[in-house]
Parts: C-alpha cells; sequence; structure tokens
C-alpha cells in the first residue's frame, strides 16, 4: 500500500454492463456506503476480462482485484462467465504460486443484488486492510 | 489531442461530497485538456449548449462527461456530439454520481476519487476512434407474452398503430385474473365484461394474432429482429418479432403456507375472490359475524413477502362492504396492519365502509382454529395491546400478490433480470419503469411488482407506446461494439472461433486467419480475453484503452 494511501487499499473491480455494474449503479441511488479504494471498470460480459488486467491491476499497484459477472446461468452472453469462471480459477493457481491468491476474488451479483454488491466489496476490503495490518505487526 | 472536460454538479447531487471545483482545476493543467469546466445540470440545455459551443470553439476531438451513471441519459449527450458533427464514439461518460458522490461521505476522499475516475475515462478516451453507426432493420411486429389487462392494453395500442400483434396466452381464455372478478372497484363492473371488449375489439383487428393455451419454448435473436417458438395447441409456430413485452402477470398468494389460518383445510375459511365467487351459495346465519384479514402474503418477512401488494386492502373493503349490504345484521370485523386505500378515491371507500357498519380492528390474527359454534379467531390487538379470541361464522382472507410461477423459467429465456422477490426488474425505477436491461423487451403489468387494475393497464400501455418508438422508424442503431481482427497478428489458432458463443467468428482457410461476421457478433469481448496475441479486439473496449483505464485508477494521484 502506498503511503498516499495512507493504509486504504487500493481495489480495481471488473464488472459486467447486464449485472454487477447495474447493482453498483443501484447501490448508488440507494445511497448505500462502500470504501473510496473500491473502483469499478465497467466490461460488457465478465468474459472481456482477460487474465493479463488482473495481472496489470497488481503490477500497477491494487491491493486487491474482483472479477463480477451475472450468476452462473444467467449471462446475457448466454455462457460468457462460464468461460470467466475457468479462466479465473486458472489464474488464481497461478497467483497462489506466489502467495497472491488473495488479491483476486471472483463473484456473482446479479442486476437486483446492490445490498450483495455492497457487502462483497465491503468484505473484500475489510479483509485485505486487515491482512496488511497483521503484515504490519509481524514486521514490526 | 484535444479533450474537453465537463464536470456535472447534479444540483447538490454530486456537489455536496465532491469538490467540483478543485476537480475541474485539477484538469485544467492536464496535457491535451483544452476545456474542463464544471456546470450545475451538464444535461440541461444550456449545458448541452456549453459542450455544443465548446467543440466548435476549441476544435475537441474527445469529450469526457463526468456525471450520473453511463446508462443514464447516453443518447442525450450523443446527440450533442452528433449535432457539433463529432463522432459520438468519441464520448467517454464517467460515473461519479452513482459511483462516487452517493457512495461516499468524505469530500477529500470522494473528490480524491473523482479525479482518479475521470483521469481513467481520460486515459481509455485517448484510446477511441470514430465509429460508424451500425443500423439494423427492424420487424415492426411485437411479441406479447400474457393477456392479462396489461397485455391486452399493451397489444390494442400497438395494433391500433398499425403493429403486427402477436398475443400469447398460457391459459385457454384471456383476461387474466381481472376475468374472474365479479365486481371491480371503483367502476362497479363485471371483470369478464371489462376484458370481453378489450378482446372483442382486437379480435376485430387483422394485424393481430391470438395465440392461447400456448407457450414460448424458444426465445433468440437480438433486438429488432428476435425469434421465438411458440407451443401451440396445433403444433409448434415460428415467429419473428422487432420487439418483446412481458405481461405475465401475478400469481395469487397461497394461503396454505400459512398453516395457521387453516385455509384449505376448514371450508370456513376462504380468500376475497372465493367469496366473491361462492357468496350466493354460501349458507351463512341470519346474522353472520365474518371476519376479513387484511396482509395475508404481505409486509410478511417470515414467509419472503416484506412488500406492499397494494390491491388487497381495496378487496378487503370491497368484501366488508358486500357482506353488509347482503346480511343487515352482520358483524364484520376486518383485522388490519394499515389501511393502505392508496387509489383515487380509496380513502372515502374507506370511510364510506366504516359508516356502513365494518368495524377495524388493527392487529395480526396469530391463529384460526375450530370453536364451539365457529371459528375461533385468535391474535393480538396492536393498538390495546391485549390479546383477543372471538368466534366467527366465516373468515375471509385478503390475499396479497406473488410472483408469476413462471418468472424465473422466462427470465432465463429472455435473459432478463429478477429483482430480489422474483418479480421482473426494470431499468431503472423512476426512469426507466417499462424497460429491461435487454433492448427491445419490455415489462407490462403486475409481472414487475404488485400494481391494481388501473396501473396495470397504464403500465401495458406505456410499454406498448416504448416499444413502438423503438420500431416505428422501421430500422435502429445499435452499438458498433464489435469484435474486429488485425489479420497481421492473427496466427490462426482458432482458439477465438472456439470460444464465441454467438458463432460469429469464421476461419478463412485460404488466408488461414479468422474473420468475424458483424452481424452476429454480440460484442461480449469474450474473443478477446482469450486470444493469445490480442490480434482480436472489442471495438469500444480495446485492450489498450482499458489497460490506460486501470493504471489511471491506481497510479498516485
Amino acid at each position: 500500500m502506498g503511503e498516499q494511501t495512507e493504509g486504504r487499499p487500493q481495489i480495481v473491480g471488473f464488472a459486467c454492463s447486464f449485472c454487477t455494474f447495474k447493482a453498483s449503479e443501484m447501490a448508488g441511488s440507494l445511497r448505500m456506503k462502500y470504501p473510496d479504494g473500491v473502483r469499478i471498470v465497467q466490461v460488457p460480459c465478465s468474459s472481456r476480462v482477460d487474465p493479463a488486467f488482473v495481472i496489470k491491476s497488481i503490477f500497477d499497484g491494487a491491493d486487491a482485484v474482483f472479477v463480477a459477472g451475472c450468476h452462473p446461468g444467467d449471462c446475457h452472453f448466454i455462457k460468457g462467465n462460464y468461460f470467466t469462471r475457468r479462466k479465473m480459477a486458472a489464474l488464481k493457481e497461478m497467483l497462489d504460486a506466489f502467495s497472491m491468491k488473495e488479491k483476486l476474488r471472483l463473484f456473482w451479483v446479479s442486476a437486483a443484488e446492490a445490498r450483495r454488491f455492497v457487502q462483497k466489496v465491503t468484505a473484500l476490503y475489510d479483509g485485505i486492510k486487515e491482512a496488511a495490518h497483521a503484515d504490519a505487526g509481524k514486521r514490526n | 489531442m484535444k479533450t474537453g472536460i465537463f464536470i456535472c454538479h447534479c444540483g447538490h447531487n454530486i456537489k455536496h461530497t465532491v469538490d467540483v471545483r478543485k476537480v475541474r482545476d485539477y484538469f485544467s493543467a492536464f496535457p491535451n485538456v483544452v476545456v474542463s469546466s464544471d456546470y450545475p445540470f451538464v444535461c440541461s440545455e444550456p449545458g448541452q449548449e456549453m459542450i455544443r459551443e465548446s467543440i466548435e470553439k476549441e476544435g475537441l476531438d474527445r469529450v469526457v462527461i463526468a456525471s450520473c451513471t453511463p446508462s443514464l441519459h447516453d443518447e442525450l449527450f450523443k446527440d450533442v456530439l452528433r449535432k457539433s458533427r463529432l463522432n459520438p464514439f468519441l464520448l467517454r461518460r464517467v460515473g461519479i454520481r452513482e459511483h462516487c458522490s452517493w457512495v461516499g461521505d468524505d469530500v477529500a476522499r470522494n473528490t480524491e476519487k473523482a479525479i482518479r475516475l475521470i483521469r481513467a475515462g481520460l486515459y481509455s478516451a485517448a484510446h477511441y476512434v470514430p465509429l460508424e453507426e451500425k443500423m439494423v432493420e427492424v420487424t415492426k411486429s411485437a411479441l406479447i407474452v400474457g393477456g392479462g389487462v396489461s397485455g391486452l392494453s399493451a397489444a390494442l395500442f400497438l395494433s391500433n398503430m398499425g403493429m403486427r400483434v402477436y398475443l400469447v396466452e398460457k391459459g385457454p381464455v384471456l383476461g387474466g385474473h381481472v376475468r374472474t372478478l365479479k365486481d371491480i372497484w371503483p367502476i362497479r363492473k363485471d371483470g369478464a365484461a371489462v376484458v370481453g371488449e378489450m378482446e372483442a375489439e382486437l379480435r376485430e383487428s387483422e394485424n393481430v394474432e391470438i395465440f392461447t393455451s400456448t407457450t414460448v419454448t424458444n426465445f433468440e435473436g437480438a433486438f429488432g429482429n428476435y425469434r421465438a417458438t411458440l407451443h401451440t395447441p396445433e403444433g409448434d409456430r415460428e415467429i419473428t418479432a422487432g420487439g418483446c413485452i412481458v405481461a405475465i402477470g401475478f400469481s395469487p398468494f397461497d394461503a396454505t403456507a400459512k398453516p395457521e389460518l387453516a385455509y384449505g383445510k376448514d371450508g370456513r375459511v376462504m380468500t376475497t375472490v372465493d367469496f366473491e365467487q361462492r357468496a350466493d351459495s354460501l349458507s351463512l346465519p341470519a346474522k353472520p359475524r365474518v371476519a376479513i384479514l387484511h396482509c395475508i402474503g404481505s409486509r410478511d418477512e417470515q414467509i419472503g413477502r416484506p412488500y406492499c401488494s397494494r390491491v388487497c386492502c381495496i378487496n378487503a373493503l370491497r368484501t366488508a362492504e358486500a357482506v353488509r349490504q347482503r346480511y343487515e345484521n352482520s358483524y364484520v370485523e376486518c383485522f388490519y396492519m394499515d389501511v393502505r386505500a392508496h387509489p383515487r378515491g380509496g380513502e372515502e371507500f374507506f370511510e364510506e365502509t366504516q359508516e356502513k357498519g365494518a368495524l377495524f380492528t388493527r392487529g395480526n390474527v396469530a391463529e384460526i382454529i375450530p370453536g364451539p359454534k365457529g371459528l375461533l379467531v385468535r391474535g393480538e390487538d396492536t393498538l390495546l395491546g391485549e390479546t383477543f379470541e372471538r368466534e366467527f361464522d366465516l373468515a375471509v382472507l385478503s390475499v396479497g400478490m406473488s410472483p408469476p410461477a413462471d418468472s424465473a423459467a422466462i427470465a432465463s429465456l429472455m435473459k432478463i433480470t429478477l429483482d430480489k422477490d422474483r418479480f421482473f426488474l426494470e431499468a431503472h425505477v423512476k426512469l426507466r419503469p417499462y424497460d429491461t436491461a435487454v433492448k427491445g423487451i419490455f415489462i407490462a403489468g403486475t409481472c414487475s411488482g404488485p400494481k391494481d387494475m388501473e396501473e396495470a393497464i397504464n403500465h401495458g400501455r406505456a410499454s406498448g407506446v416504448k416499444l413502438y418508438g423503438f420500431l416505428s422508424a422501421g430500422f435502429a442503431a445499435v452499438d458498433p461494439f464489435v469484435a474486429v481482427v488485425d489479420i497481421k497478428r492473427c496466427s490462426g489458432c482458432r482458439m477465438c472461433e472456439r470460444a464465441c458463443v454467438a458463432k460469429a467468428i469464421k476461419f478463412d482457410e485460404a488466408a488461414r486467419v479468422v474473420h468475424v461476421e458483424e452481424a452476429a457478433c454480440m460484442g461480449c469481448g469474450l474473443c478477446n480475453s482469450t486470444c493469445p496475441s490480442s490480434s482480436i479486439g472489442l471495438r469500444g473496449y480495446i485492450d489498450s484503452a482499458l489497460d490506460d483505464e486501470i493504471a489511471a485508477l491506481v497510479e498516485a494521484v
């Protein structure tokens, strides 16, 4: 975590236009709150997310990355999210080899689940923050 | 490159938690940014004029608008660019309201986030190229699923406007639940007569085809040219429709889900609809005691129905009135949580019913059990704070609306979304209440949440109007966000071809490269993320644009 963000994790999220991005819009309309470190990139479908984007986000300094799409079976593009699931599972194995598995999260949020969206991103944020805190404690 | 950035205050909506002036000043000093302005309402006429003027005076070639979420007002802003002779795909929208000012309270942090988001938009827009707007021919026909009042009113409107209409009803007759009602408040008409009038008018139109006892078994294609398979009693039938209106209504709440009320076990417990239909054949004493229970299957978290069904209070009042009219010496007691007689004239009707002698007790009924002479109704009077136990000859349940039994099946067939209560979800609760997230598919009536008859009819007609607006020109613009192949880099590994769900990628055996059939491409970008050499890219979401967007989101401000 950079000094500038004062121990606040920076999270890059990829959200599909048809489900998760819609849920994030609804979360905003309902004035739900979540940490400002969470920033969303809109993609047409979660399957647009190239594993390289996740790696780039981490290399550029993101403390965690989430990829979120429609629930399995609900994909607007019929089965894009099944491809996402396989790609991200493979990527997670790779990240695991570098002890960075926790930096990637994949979850499904439908357009109606604003609350679930907020819960998911807040839990991810808090988890990363706690882990960083514990890490810092070990080092001192 | 000359970029113009326009930051919207949205009245106080953005301004109250984002320091818009600081954001504006930050970008004024940015390389390649020629204009950085803030304005109270960028979407207003003067706001649009400001953008138009800047484009023309400064010769802008990129426009970044930081305002509400990109799905709102997108066409409006694209039009501003078109009118200024700038390609509309050089516009970048950044959502700093739904994704920034509304989700955080800290002004300093929100301002920083807004800067990051706008910068991400700016970096990404640098990669934008002018795109040609794609026009597709649309079929001037509509598939309407559901033949209740909302489906009928949508069908009537569309057929009057000269559109071809396919009206599909699962049951054997048209008219839905309204057909079963004997006395519709406040018009005091038989439901069958009301829907009969609508049906007769529809049957006279030559451009309407009505399918009863029919279900939709397959649904595919894209806006303007959906293809559906109808399973009719005479066999399967394929149709093509430009758009679709889903009006599959509701399922009445099944009161057996509340076993403590003895519905289905004791014949003296019935719903308001049962009462209306059986009123003549009931054998009640000359001075009957009737209990009427509001909110059965509504406003009840325990059974997963937290919402108000909107029609049941009026139904309960109607029943109370009917009992008082039939039996002069009857004792009628209504058990309510709140009386929500919301339609016009409803409050007066509530007063009248009280004047006619119906009693109202605020309280929840806990159970109905057989008593020595009649039915024993037990519960708590929440105004007095006391429990009660009274004997009645009849208990009438005013049941609410549950989501339609087919909602999940239709949702998965048409790829539209359900809300948490399993009704259909609209694209925007206030601004786009008839649209779904899928272009050309609309929802009408109670399948999108409880409505009374007047609301359902209006909702159906409005969805018809919206669909007509989409199809009336005979052609429509669709997003040109399709995949393109850089044939110089394509190695012909065919991984994208295997991944493509739409079967839009074809392999050219002679040249050993793939090409994309643009008409079939759905624009998901799966091929782009599958290609090992990124030689197939999704227009509007190309790798370099997203890469830079990511960089801007995390790098130091």
